[in-house]
C-alpha cells in the first residue's frame, strides 16, 4: 500500500524544486574553478589570453544570450570560431609568444574575418540544422503513415469496410 | 341459411348450364376430364361434374367431380376410399390434383364410376318415385349397413347421406349406390332435416367429421324420404324446423300424421332418436335386418318448466329450447342472464336447484370480474348454455361448432377469404375447453382434443412465420392442401411434394426477390414436419438475413435430405439467388468469391443438401470469423499509429529543435578537432 508523503517530505522536494528554478542565482561552482584556473593561467600566456579573449567574442556571446532548455550554441559556434582562431593562435605559440605579438595579430583584419566568418559559419550552422532535422522528420512521418494507410487498404480490399469497425471481443 | 343454398345449388345443378369451353384436364396422364362436356344431373351443390374417360379402358363409363377451390376437400376419406367397391357405394376410381383449364389452376378432382340412372331423388322441393316398404330393406337399408360397416373399418364417416345423393348404378333401377363424400367438408352440403339437433346447430362448415350415429341418423330421415317418395317437411324453414325437432323430436317432426308401415316404426324411431346414446347403433340396425324385432323406443323428453321464460317475445318451456334461442340472439340474451333471471327460473320453474346454483356462480363471477368486460360476458354466456345444454355444441357469439369441427371451419373461412376473428377468439378464449369440461363423461378423444386446442392457442399467441392462425388451420386440417399464393397452381397436400412444386414455381418464374417460404408454407411444414421445427421456424425470423436465410436452407436441407428428391434445380436455383446475404456473413472477399464460384455448380445439380453443407461449413465459419478479428485488430493498429503520429506534430517540432541544436553542436566540435588535428599536424610536419 502506498504510503501518505510525510509533511517533511513534501517541504524537501519544493526547497528542491525552488533551488532548481532560481535562474542566474551566481555562477555555478564549476564556473567559478574555471574562471580561476584561466585567471591563473592569464600570467604565464597573456598573448594567447588576449588573442581568445578578443576572437572568441562570438563564443561568449552565444553562451551568454541563448536562453531555454536546449543551450547548445557556444558548442557549435565555439567549435567553428576555435576552428577559425587556430592556425592563427599556432603561429603565435610556435613563433613569436608576445603581447605585441598579439596586439598585431588583433589589428590584422583578415584574422578576425576568420575568426568571426567561422563563427557566422556556425551560428548559420546552429541556425539551419533544426528545420532541417524537423522536415526529415516530417518527411519520415509521412511516409509512415502512408505505408500504414496502404496496409489498411489491402485489410480493407481482402475483408471490406467492416474491418474497420472495431473489433469486439467475445462477451464485450 | 346455407343448406337453403346448397339445396339450391342441387337444384341448379339438375338443369342444363351453359358448358364451359376449354382444352380438357387430365389427371395422373391417364384420366381425361373433359371441360366441354358437363353433367349437371351429376353434380354436388358445391362441385361440378364433367365427363371422364379412362384412356386405358375407353369403355369405362366414368364421371369427374372437380372440387371448388374455396372448399377444403377431405383427402384423408379420399385415400381411406379409392378403389373401395361395395354395391351400395359409388366407387371412387381415382382422386388427386389436376390442372383445370376453365379456372386456370390445379383443382382436386375426384373420378367415379358414372351412373346408369338418375339421382334418387332429384331435388327437395319435387316428389320422386317412392321405395316399396318390402324392397326397402334390399335396396337402401342393407346396402348401408355394408357401406357403414366398411367404413367404420377404414375409420372414417360418410356425412353426405341423403336421398339427393344415392344413384341408380344400373339402367332397371335396381341397385343404389351413395354418391360422394369427399369434395366438400363433411355435412357441409347436407340439408339440416338430415342432420342432428346438435350437428344442426352448427355452422354448416363447423360441423365436423361426426360420428357413424351422425350417418345413422341421416340414413333414418333417408328412409322416411324414400317410403314417402317427397320430403314431409319440404315447407319448414331452418328454424322451425330445428325448435319442432328440439320441443317434438326429430321422428315426430318427420312422420306426423304420415302413416307408416308398421315393421319400419322401429327401426325409424330407433335411428331418429335425438339422444345420440340411445340411437340405434350398427349392430342393432343389423339384428332388426336379420328379423330381430326390439320394442319401439320413445324420445325421452326434456323436464318441462312450470312457467315460460320469456325472451324475444316468446315463452320457452325446456332449457334446450332457451339455450338454442339464446345461441342465436347472443347480445339480447346477456341481460337476463347477468340479471339472475335465468337462475330464478332454473330454481323456480325449472326446479333444477344444482344447476340454478352454478349458473349464479358463474354469472357471480363475470359480474365481479375486473377484466375486459364484454370478453367475460361473452364467455361467460357460452358456459351458462353449456350449463343450459351440455350435449349441445360449442356456441360463441351466435356460431356453433362441434368440438371436431372448428379445423374445418377455419379452413373454409380461410379458403373464401372471410372473417376467422371468430374461430380465433373461440381458441384464445378457451371456448373448447369450458365444454370439454360441460360433458359428464371425459372420453380419450375428448382429452387429446382439449391438448390440441391448449396447443393452437400457443400457436396463436406466436406472430411469427409458421405460427400464428396459419399453423392453427394446417395443425387442425392434416389433409388440407397449402393455401399459399407462393405455390401457384401446384396443389400441395403432403409435405414430400412441397419441395418439388417450389422447385417447379422457381423454375418457372425464374430468380425472383421474395423467399420461397411464406406464412402458409412455413405454417404448412411445420405442421406436417414428423419432428419439431418449431426452432428452425422461429430462425427464420431472425433479425439478421443472413442467419434467418441460414435457418431456412437449413429447413429446406433437412426436407430435402429426408424426404428427397435429390435434384431440385428450380429450388436450388431460386435460393442461390437469395443466398447473397448469406454469403456476405462471410468476412472474407477470396472465401466470398470461392463461394460465388461453388454455388451454381450446385444449383446446376440441384442440392439445397450441398448447398447449405458448403454456406455452413463451421470449420470455414470459425477460420473465417478469426482471421477477420485478427484482420480487424492490424487495421485499429495502424489507425491508431496514424493518429498517433498526426497528434505528434508540436512534439515533433520540439523535438526536432533539440536534435537539430545537438546535431549543430556535435558538428561545430567536430570541425573544431579536425581544425586543431590539421594544424596540428601541418606544423609539426
Amino acid at each position: 500500500m502506498a504510503r501518505k508523503p510525510t509533511a517533511s517530505a513534501v517541504a524537501q522536494a519544493r526547497a528542491a524544486a525552488a533551488a532548481k528554478k532560481k535562474p542566474g542565482g551566481g555562477l555555478g561552482v564549476n564556473k567559478v574553478v574555471v574562471l580561476t584556473l584561466m585567471a591563473a593561467l592569464v600570467p604565464f600566456s597573456l598573448p594567447t589570453v588576449v588573442v581568445l579573449g578578443v576572437t572568441m567574442l562570438p563564443t561568449a556571446a552565444a553562451y551568454f544570450t541563448e536562453r531555454g532548455s536546449n543551450r547548445y550554441a557556444w558548442l557549435c559556434v565555439g567549435g567553428l570560431n576555435f576552428s577559425g582562431v587556430i592556425p592563427f593562435l599556432f603561429g603565435l605559440w610556435f613563433g613569436v609568444h608576445t603581447v605585441d605579438e598579439a596586439l598585431r595579430l588583433l589589428s590584422d583584419a583578415s584574422v578576425l574575418l576568420w575568426a568571426y566568418g567561422t563563427s557566422a559559419i556556425g551560428w548559420a550552422i546552429y541556425k539551419g540544422m533544426p528545420p532541417m532535422v524537423e522536415n526529415w522528420l516530417k518527411y519520415s512521418s509521412e511516409r509512415r503513415v502512408s505505408s500504414l494507410k496502404a496496409a489498411q487498404h489491402k485489410l480493407v480490399e481482402e475483408w471490406g469496410d467492416d474491418v474497420a469497425k472495431k473489433h469486439q471481443k467475445h462477451g464485450d | 341459411m346455407a343448406e337453403a343454398a346448397a339445396e339450391g345449388k342441387e337444384d341448379r345443378n339438375t338443369e342444363a348450364s351453359p358448358a364451359p369451353a376449354g382444352p380438357p384436364g387430365t389427371l395422373r396422364d391417364r384420366y381425361l376430364v373433359r371441360s366441354n362436356q358437363p353433367l349437371p344431373e351429376l353434380s354436388m351443390p358445391n362441385s361440378e361434374a364433367f365427363a371422364c374417360e379412362d384412356k386405358r379402358d375407353p369403355g369405362r363409363r366414368l364421371y369427374a367431380l372437380i372440387c371448388a377451390p374455396t372448399m377444403p376437400p377431405r383427402v384423408n376419406v379420399m385415400r381411406a376410399l379409392k378403389g373401395v367397391n361395395i354395391v351400395g357405394l359409388q366407387q371412387m376410381v381415382e382422386w388427386g390434383p389436376m390442372t383445370w383449364p376453365p379456372l386456370g389452376r390445379q383443382c382436386m378432382t375426384v373420378i367415379y364410376e358414372r351412373p346408369a340412372g338418375g339421382r334418387l331423388m332429384q331435388n327437395f322441393k319435387e316428389p320422386f318415385p317412392r321405395i316399396d316398404e318390402y324392397v326397402i330393406s334390399k335396396k337402401l337399408i342393407e346396402p348401408m349397413i355394408a357401406v357403414m360397416k366398411d367404413f367404420g373399418a377404414r375409420g372414417v364417416t360418410h356425412r353426405a347421406i341423403r336421398p339427393t345423393n344415392f344413384f341408380y348404378m344400373d339402367e332397371g333401377a335396381e341397385r343404389l349406390a351413395l354418391g360422394d363424400c369427399v369434395s366438400t367438408p363433411p355435412a357441409y352440403d347436407q340439408a339440416l332435416v338430415f342432420e342432428t339437433i346438435e350437428s344442426g346447430m352448427c355452422h354448416p362448415m363447423a360441423r365436423g367429421s361426426g360420428t357413424y350415429s351422425d350417418d345413422l341418423y341421416s340414413l333414418g330421415v333417408t328412409v322416411i324420404f324414400a317410403l314417402l317418395g317427397r320430403n314431409p317437411v319440404a315447407s319448414m324453414d331452418d328454424e322451425t324446423m330445428l325448435r319442432t325437432k328440439i320441443q317434438d323430436g326429430s321422428y315426430s317432426m318427420l312422420v306426423r300424421d304420415e302413416r307408416l308401415p308398421l315393421p319400419l316404426i322401429e327401426v325409424l324411431r330407433g335411428l331418429l332418436l335425438d339422444d345420440a346414446d340411445q340411437r340405434w347403433d350398427l349392430d342393432a340396425l343389423d339384428m332388426w335386418v336379420q328379423g330381430r324385432r326390439l320394442s319401439p323406443l320413445q324420445q325421452k323428453q326434456e323436464k318441462r318448466a312450470a312457467r315460460g321464460f320469456p325472451f324475444q317475445g316468446r315463452e320457452y318451456f325446456n332449457c334446450r329450447e332457451l339455450a338454442a334461442a339464446m345461441a342465436k340472439n347472443w347480445d339480447l340474451a346477456v341481460p337476463p342472464v347477468l340479471e339472475g333471471k335465468l337462475e330464478l327460473w332454473l330454481r323456480r320453474a325449472i326446479e333444477d336447484k344444482e344447476r340454478a346454483q352454478a349458473v349464479a356462480d358463474v354469472v357471480r363471477m363475470a359480474v365481479t370480474a375486473t377484466a375486459d368486460k364484454k370478453a367475460v360476458t361473452d364467455v361467460t354466456l357460452a358456459k351458462v348454455l353449456m350449463m343450459l345444454d351440455p350435449a349441445a355444441p360449442i356456441r360463441y357469439k351466435g356460431f356453433g361448432s362441434m368440438p371436431d369441427g372448428l379445423g374445418g371451419a377455419l379452413a373454409t373461412a380461410m379458403a373464401q377469404k372471410s372473417d376467422t376473428r371468430m374461430v380465433t377468439e373461440i381458441i384464445m378464449r378457451e371456448v373448447p375447453k369450458l365444454w370439454f369440461e360441460s360433458q359428464g363423461e371425459r372420453s380419450l378423444d375428448y382429452s387429446s382434443m382439449e391438448s390440441n386446442y391448449k396447443e393452437m392457442r400457443s400457436y396463436l399467441t406466436q406472430s411469427g412465420m409458421g405460427f400464428g392462425i396459419e399453423r392453427c388451420l394446417y395443425e387442425m386440417n392434416d389433409s388440407l392442401p397449402c393455401q399459399s399464393s407462393l405455390l401457384g397452381e401446384e396443389y400441395v397436400v403432403e409435405l414430400k411434394d412441397l419441395l418439388p412444386a417450389l422447385s417447379s414455381v422457381g423454375t418457372k418464374q425464374g430468380n425472383a426477390k421474395r423467399w420461397p417460404v411464406d406464412r402458409h408454407v412455413a405454417a404448412f411444414m411445420g405442421a406436417r414436419a414428423r419432428s419439431d421445427i418449431d426452432r428452425n421456424l422461429t430462425n427464420i425470423a431472425d433479425q439478421d438475413p443472413g442467419q434467418a436465410l441460414m435457418a431456412l436452407f437449413n429447413l429446406l436441407a433437412v426436407f430435402q435430405y429426408r424426404l428427397g428428391p435429390e435434384s431440385l434445380p428450380g429450388l436450388a436455383a431460386w435460393m442461390g439467388a437469395l443466398a447473397q446475404p448469406v454469403i456476405a456473413s462471410y468476412h472474407s472477399r477470396e472465401k466470398r468469391k470461392e463461394l460465388e464460384k461453388e454455388i451454381p455448380k450446385l444449383v446446376r445439380k440441384g442440392s439445397i443438401v450441398e448447398m447449405y453443407s458448403l454456406l455452413d461449413d463451421p470449420n470455414s465459419r470459425e477460420k473465417d470469423s478469426q482471421e477477420f478479428a485478427w484482420a480487424q485488430a492490424q487495421y485499429q493498429a495502424a489507425e491508431d499509429e496514424i493518429k498517433r503520429v498526426l497528434t505528434d506534430e508540436e512534439d515533433r517540432e520540439k523535438e526536432a529543435d533539440r536534435i537539430g541544436k545537438q546535431t549543430a553542436a556535435v558538428t561545430g566540435i567536430l570541425i573544431g578537432m579536425v581544425t586543431v588535428t590539421i594544424v596540428v599536424v601541418l606544423t609539426v610536419w
